[in-house]
C-alpha cells in the first residue's frame, strides 16, 4: 500500500469537521460584520443602527447593572454551550462508521450500514427467516446479530454465528469486528 | 481526499470554542458572583473611560467619529476576510487533469505536451460500473491530492450486496482502466448507502 493510499484511508475514516467549521465561520463573520457596520457608521458620523459602539462598551463595563440579572446568566450559558460544542468537535476524534477492506490496487472504505445489510442477508439465509426478523448492528469492533425466530421453529445459534463469521472473514474488514448472535426469546407468527 | 484543511479546522474550532467558553463563563460569573461583578466594574470602567476620552480627542473632522473606530473597522474586516477564506477552503481540490507529460526530442522525436483529462477515467469507470445491476448509483470525481491526481469512486449498492465482492470487481475494473489509460492514479472506492438503496428491494436473483 502506498503512502498516498494510507493517508487517503486515514482521512476517509475520520470526519473532516467541514460543516461545523462553516457554521462557526459564518457565526463569527456575522458578528464581525455587525461590529464593522456600527464602527463605520460611527466613523462617518451617522446615527447608529442598533447601538453606538462606545455606548455598548460602557454598558458592558457596567454589567451586571442596567439589565435583568437573569439575562447575562442565560446569554452567558448559551455562549458557553456554543463554545463547548466547538471545542468538543475540535478535540473528539470523530471516527466515521466505516471499515477498510484491503485491496492491492484500490483503497476501499465501506460504510457500516452496507456491511450490516450484507451480514443480515447472510444471517437471514442461514436462519431461514424473513428480512424483518433480522437486525444487525455493526460498530467498529463488534457485530451484533439479533434474530427473532418464527414461532415454533427452532433456530441453531451456532449455525447463524458460523455463517456470519464466514461472511466477515471473506470481507476481511479492518479493524476486524467480533460477532455476537442473539436469538430473541419470543417468536413471531404470521410471517 | 479533498484538500479540506483538517488540522486548521480543528485548531480554529478549538480556539473559537475556548474564546466562546471564556466569554460565556465570564458573563455568568459577573452576573452571579458579586465579587466578580465588582472586580469587572473596577477593571473595565477606567478602560472604557480612557477609550471615551481617546475617541473624543481624535475626531477626524468635527462632524465625524474618531479614527480609532476606523482601526476597529479594519480589524473586523480582517476577521471577516479570514472567516471567508476559511469557508472557501472547505472541500477544495477538484481537478480536471488526470495526467500530463511533455514529450522530448530523445523520447520519440516529437516535442509537445500530452494532457489527459480526468473525464476520460471518470466516464470510463462510470460507464463500466453503471452496467452492473447491483449498484444503484455510481459517481466518480477526481481530486488533486498532495500533487497527485486521485479518483474517488462512490458506489451505492443494493441492500444485502456483499461489499468485498463489489470491492474486488471494482478493483478489476480499475485495473482494466489502468491498462486502457496507461496511468495508475490512486483510486479510492467508497461503498455507501443512500436513501435509494434503503428503499429499493434487495436483489434476489443475479
Amino acid at each position: 500500500m502506498s503512502d498516498v493510499t494510507r493517508v487517503i484511508l486515514k482521512r476517509e475514516s475520520r470526519s473532516s469537521r467541514a460543516v461545523i467549521s462553516v457554521v462557526a465561520a459564518i457565526l463569527v463573520a456575522l458578528l464581525a460584520l455587525y461590529g464593522l457596520l456600527e464602527a463605520m457608521l460611527r466613523v462617518l458620523g451617522q446615527p447608529p443602527w442598533l447601538i453606538d459602539p462606545l455606548t455598548a462598551a460602557q454598558r458592558l463595563a457596567q454589567l451586571p447593572e442596567g439589565i435583568l440579572p437573569a439575562m447575562p446568566v442565560a446569554i452567558g450559558l448559551l455562549i458557553f454551550i456554543v463554545g463547548l460544542v466547538f471545542l468538543a468537535n475540535a478535540v473528539i476524534p470523530g471516527r466515521r462508521a466505516r471499515h477498510v477492506i484491503p485491496d492491492p490496487r484500490v483503497a476501499v472504505v465501506v460504510d457500516d450500514v452496507v456491511v450490516a445489510s450484507a451480514l443480515a442477508k447472510r444471517a437471514r439465509l442461514a436462519a431461514g427467516v424473513t428480512r424483518e426478523q433480522v437486525v444487525v448492528v455493526v460498530s467498529a469492533k463488534s457485530v451484533q446479530v439479533n434474530v427473532r425466530p418464527t414461532s415454533g421453529i427452532l433456530l441453531d445459534e451456532a449455525l447463524i454465528q458460523a455463517a456470519v463469521e464466514d461472511e466477515l472473514t471473506a470481507m476481511a474488514l479492518q479493524p476486524a469486528p467480533a460477532v455476537k448472535v442473539h436469538l430473541a426469546n419470543s417468536g413471531v407468527i404470521g410471517v | 481526499m479533498n484538500s479540506t484543511p483538517r488540522g486548521a479546522n480543528r485548531f480554529l474550532l478549538a480556539l473559537l470554542g475556548l474564546v466562546f467558553m471564556a466569554v460565556g463563563a465570564g458573563l455568568v460569573a459577573v452576573a452571579a458572583i458579586p465579587a466578580a461583578a465588582r472586580w469587572w466594574q473596577d477593571f473595565a470602567g477606567p478602560l472604557v473611560g480612557d477609550l471615551s476620552d481617546f475617541t473624543a480627542r481624535t475626531h477626524l473632522t468635527p462632524d465625524t467619529g474618531s479614527w480609532a473606530w476606523l482601526v476597529v473597522a479594519v480589524a473586523l474586516l480582517l476577521v471577516v476576510i479570514v472567516m471567508v477564506t476559511w469557508i472557501a477552503n472547505q472541500g477544495k481540490g477538484r481537478t480536471d487533469v488526470l495526467f500530463t507529460t511533455s514529450g522530448s526530442q530523445d523520447d520519440d522525436g516529437a516535442a509537445g505536451r500530452v494532457v489527459l483529462s480526468s473525464a476520460v477515467a471518470e466516464q470510463a469507470l462510470k460507464r463500466a460500473l453503471l452496467e452492473r445491476s447491483d449498484l444503484l448509483s455510481v459517481s466518480v470525481t477526481s481530486y488533486d491530492f498532495r500533487g497527485q491526481s486521485c479518483l474517488r469512486v462512490r458506489v451505492l449498492p443494493r441492500q444485502g450486496v456483499a461489499p468485498h465482492l463489489v470491492a474486488a470487481e471494482v478493483g478489476a475494473t480499475v485495473e482494466a482502466m489502468d491498462a486502457l489509460v496507461g496511468v495508475q492514479a490512486p483510486v479510492l472506492l467508497s461503498i455507501g448507502s443512500g436513501a435509494r438503496s434503503r428503499f429499493t428491494k434487495a436483489e434476489r436473483v443475479r
